[in-house]
This record gives structure tokens, sequence and C-alpha cells, in this order.
């Protein structure tokens, strides 16, 4: 009997896996240390997702449901990590955190990442002013239907700051990497905001824009045309208050004038740090961690989403900064690649 | 078009006319400005390896014109025609005679280090604008500055003898900048180590200043401190293309006409 596949990890990348392998009726052990399944999306309590705008608990919950609608072919295990990992390609065995031992032809990596913490940007105020927040606190207002509230206070904020590379491209922190989305993700929610509250003015402050490829119309041109977005470049020194406001001093470089502005709230577009237990999964699995402490991805241009070990796939953000349709994009790949070691095609059998 | 951003363009390219016809049109009075258009012909393309060939100024190329420098920077907060991320740019670009401009005031840098803490690209903005002063001492566009009189008395003692002494130090320091030894704070210092010093030490003290204590087989130490002086010296004269304009100096003054 062919071997089933292990896939770690219930994100966007490990789903699209799972449900991929489950179409070409190959066998699958999902395995995610959290209680649910869904990753970031749905643990952190996204809101509009780009590029569709589709709701995350609509987008990536249907992928949960599909998959437990694969019941047959995906045998799902929450709460639950790997423990240990031995053998060769074609046949992986595996102990679980639960108890369970149990034996893979391959395994697929979707290990995803770690938000950064801003507490290891102090001088921008997080954790001293309580309306300074992380673009995943005002992810969480919105798809929590609260709306865009100053958490000291809970009024609604006449103007809001976003500030951009939030612990990505920050070699003082040893964060030497663009998390790729932020730009993207924070023009959306600078536009929720702006919706929501048409009478609150956000203002970005930024050192490029990298609201990459098609993004640049429904993003970057959107939130300033339609939105009346302000960008400002400039990186900020630091976040302080009167008191009352909060005050962000920065200069405006592009015509070399300071700038000095009351916000009500200020938030953090933080970036992806390497998933914090990669060098246990790298242990584990026998995988190496590239420089920046992502999982090394082999081969770029041949087989798809290899690691250094033969048989063990890495997918989605857990290779790097990653957005979810790119994940899921991965998810796909590696599953191709990880099917074709344990069901070889009839020609080489 | 009306001009939103008159602080960007130099006043002397502003231009109106009181009694101005141009193709039997009227372009009398404040209505009709101008701006003279400005064209940058000067660039010195070499300015930015120039400036990274002095000490502090190594990481210059990594600046990605976020500002953080400027917006952390203390003396910004006094004077907001001190902006480092500015400067950097002008010398990026090589516009020499733009950043000439700020030549009175880029000395100013206090060292404090807010900017090199938060840069995120670790550029070290303070090493620039140390660079930078030397740059304008070394090209002849401002005098030597103080401090960079001190360092050199300073450093001078130190290479000569392998100590330091406080007392030539400061004598040397107030001669060459032509200021007179006493001093009412030097005086007031003196007296109050009179009386709170113990003798020993106060002998000791007035010795060193007497007869100038040396390390003992300095000789070799300072031959090598030297050789490596006198490397770098080198280096950065042929990266500021120093040795060209003394040269002509020396031509110059010998009467000879340039080739």
């Amino acid at each position: 009997m062919k071997q089933p596949i292990l896939i770690v990890g219930g994100g966007p990348a490990g789903l699209a896996a799972a449900h991929a392998l489950a179409r070409v009726g190959q066998q699958s052990i999902l395995v995610d240390k959290a209680d649910k399944l869904g990753g970031a999306p749905i643990l952190s309590g996204y809101a509009k997702l780009v590029p569709s705008g589709e709701w995350a608990k609509d987008a990536i919950g249907g992928m949960v449901q599909r998959v437990a609608q694969d019941k047959q072919l995906v045998d799902v295990h929450t709460g639950t990590t790997v423990r240990s990992f031995s053998g060769a390609p074609g046949d992986f065995s595996a102990e679980l955190s639960n108890g369970s031992a149990v034996r893979a032809g391959a395994a697929i990596l979707a290990t995803g990442f770690t938000h950064f913490d801003s507490l290891n940007k102090p001088e921008w105020g997080f954790g001293t002013f309580p309306d300074v927040v992380t673009t995943t606190q005002v992810e969480q207002m919105i798809s929590s239907g609260k709306g865009v509230r100053c958490p000291s206070d809970g009024r609604k904020p006449q103007r809001v700051a976003i500030l951009l590379c939030v612990g990505s491209r920050d070699r003082q922190i040893g964060r030497e990497w663009c998390s790729k989305i932020c730009c993207t993700v924070s023009a959306n929610l600078a536009m929720e905001i702006r919706e929501e509250l048409p009478e609150c003015h956000v203002y970005i402050y930024y050192m490029d824009i990298r609201t990459f490829g098609l993004y640049e119309t429904k993003y970057y041109w959107r939130s300033q045309e339609e939105f009346k977005i302000k960008y400002i470049k400039s990186r900020i020194a630091e976040v302080t208050s009167d008191g009352n406001k909060l005050i962000v001093k920065g200069e405006d470089t592009l015509v070399k004038r300071p700038v000095t502005i009351p916000f009500d709230l200020v938030v953090h577009a933080i970036g992806m740090d390497p998933n914090v237990d990669n060098k246990a999964i790298g242990a584990t699995f026998g995988v190496a961690l590239e420089p920046h402490g992502f999982l090394a991805r082999g081969d770029t241009y041949g087989n798809m989403a290899e690691t250094s070990r033969p048989g063990v796939f890495v997918a989605g953000a857990a290779t790097g900064p990653e957005s979810i349709d790119d994940s899921i994009g991965q998810g796909h790949a590696a599953a191709m690649t990880a099917l074709s070691i344990v069901a070889p095609s009839r020609a080489s059998a | 078009m009306p001009i939103h951003e008159k602080a960007l363009i130099r006043p002397e390219n502003l231009r109106q006319h009181e009694h101005l016809v141009v193709d039997g049109i009227d372009v009398s009075g404040h209505w009709s400005t101008f701006i003279q258009s400005r064209v940058v012909t000067d660039y010195n393309e070499a300015m930015e390896e120039e400036i990274a060939a002095l000490p502090g100024g190594e990481l210059i190329h990594r600046c990605w014109q976020c500002g953080s420098c400027t917006n952390a920077c203390t003396v910004n907060a006094i004077n907001p025609d001190f902006n480092p991320r500015f400067w950097i740019y002008l010398v990026r670009l090589g516009m020499e005679a733009e950043l000439l401009r700020d030549k009175d005031i880029i000395w100013q840098c206090v060292s404090c280090n807010k900017c090199t803490t938060i840069c995120p690209r670790d550029v070290n903005p303070e090493g620039v604008m140390k660079a930078l002063s030397h740059w304008l001492e070394l090209k002849g566009h401002t005098p030597k500055s103080p401090s960079m009189i001190f360092d050199e008395v300073f450093a001078d003692q130190v290479i000569k003898t392998g100590k330091i002494e406080e007392g030539r130090t400061i004598q040397r320091f107030f001669k060459r900048t032509g200021q007179a030894l006493k001093q009412d704070w030097l005086i007031e210092m003196v007296r109050g180590m009179l009386r709170h010093l113990p003798i020993g030490l106060l002998m000791r003290m007035g010795l060193g200043t007497l007869r100038a204590p040396r390390t003992r087989r300095w000789a070799r130490a300072r031959a090598a401190i030297e050789e490596y002086v006198d490397e770098q010296r080198a280096e950065q004269h042929r990266a500021l293309g120093l040795d060209d304009i003394i040269e002509a100096a020396r031509r110059d003054a010998a009467g000879t006409p340039h080739a």
C-alpha cells in the first residue's frame, strides 16, 4: 500500500497540500500545533484578504472545511507536534506528541512564520502607549466587527499613522529582509479604516512602497486617489506622547521639511519573522535553515519545494515571507513533488 | 501654475519683474513669477568614494534615504537646516556645490550617536558627519576646527611619547588656537586641584608637565604607528585628489605653467 504523506502545519500552504493530495486520492496526515486549523489568517483573526477582498474566515475557513470533508483521506491531528522523524524517502516514520506513531512516504513542512514582536522596537511606543498597536490588532478590530477604536478609551480615532517596515529591512535588529506583503496589507487596512471612519485621516510613513505586481493599481494608487491616504516618505525616530495624543516626529524627506503630527492611533505594520520553532523543526526533520532563520529551499528551478533533505519538502512562509496566495500555490507544488515519491509513475515503476 | 513648495526653490532663482513684456504679452508683477531653471553640470562623481575614504564615512553607500538619522538628530531639533539625511543624499549624487552651501553648519554635529543607533542600514551617520567635516577641512573649504586641532595635538603627543600629559596637551592646544594660557575656568580648576589633590600626586603632575615622560622602548611602536598614519594619510590624499591640488599649487608657486 502507498504510504501517506505527512503535512506539518495547517495554514494556507498545508491545507492546500492536503486538499491537492486528497483530490488525487492520496492519503495524508495533517499535524498542527494549534487547536484548530487555518494558520495565521484564522488564528490571528485577519479581516479581508489581499487581493480577493474576501473575509479570512470565509476564504481560509473554506479551505479548512474542504479538508474536513476530505476526512477519508486526510487524517487531522490538531494540538499536536512531531516529536521525532527518521527514515528515508518512501519510508519515513514519525512519532507525534499525542503518542501516535505514523509512517509516511514523504513530508511537507508548511510551518509558517511568527509575527514580529513590536516590543523589539521599543522606540516606536508599542507596549508603552496603549494606542500604539500592530496591523494584526487592527485586523482583529475589523474582523470582530467592533471597528477601529483606540484601545485606551474606545474612542474613534481622528488621525491614524501606519508605520511601515516594523521588524523588516532593519539591520539594527537583525531583520534584513522585506516581509513582502505589509505595504499592500497596510494600504488595504488604510482603505478599510477610511471606509469605516470617513472623517479619519490616515497617514502611511514609508521608506519605499512595495505594493508589488498588480497590487500597484488596486492598493497603491487606489488608496491615494480614491481614499485620500497620505503617504509620507520618512522613517520616524520615535513615538512619544503629550499626555493626550501620540506625537510622531518625522521629516518629509521629499520636501526636506520636518513634520510633527499628533495621532490618536499609531499602527505598526509588523513583518514576518522566521517561525520561533524553526530551530527545533530543523533539528527534528534534519533540514537546514537559511541565514535569516527560515527553512532553506533546495533546487529553485528543478524539483519544487525541496529542502536540504530528500523526501522532505517545504511550502509557504516557512521558507521566507510569503503571501497567502503564493503559499497556496507552493502547497500544491510541494504536494506534486511529494506525490512523485510515494506514487512513482508507471513508466519508472 | 502656483508654486506650492516655495521653500524648495532658492530665493535667487525666483524671478519677477516690475515691467516686462515678452512677445507682446505683459508678464509684469508677482502674478508672473518665474523660476529660473537650475541645471546642475558640476557633479563630482567621485564624491561618495572621497567620503568613504575618510574614517567614519566607509558605509555611506548603504543609505536608502529613510530619514531616521535626521528624525533622531539632536541638532536638527534645534536647527532644521542640520540634515544628515540630505547631506548623505548630496554626497552620493556628487552635488558638491549644493553641499558647500551648508559647510558652516555641518561641523555642528554633537556626536550623540542617536542616528547611529536608529539607522536601519547601519550607515553610521555620525561617522559620516565626522568624515564630512574632515573632508571640508582637507579640501580647504573650512578652516581647521578647534576640535580637529585638539585631536591632532593629542594624537601627536601620544604617537611621539606613548603617553598623554594633560598639561602639555592643553598648552599646545591653546598655542595653536591662539588662546591665552590664563583662562578663568582653568585657573579655577587648578586652584581646586591644589586644594583637594594629595601632595604626591600634584608633584608628579607638575614634574610630568615639566619633563614630558615617555613610555620606555617606545621607538618601535612609534615607528609602526607613524608608518600606519602616513599610509592612511597618503591613501586619503589620493582618494580626495589632494596630491594633484598640492602639486598644482607648487607649480603655481614656482611659476611653471600647467600641463
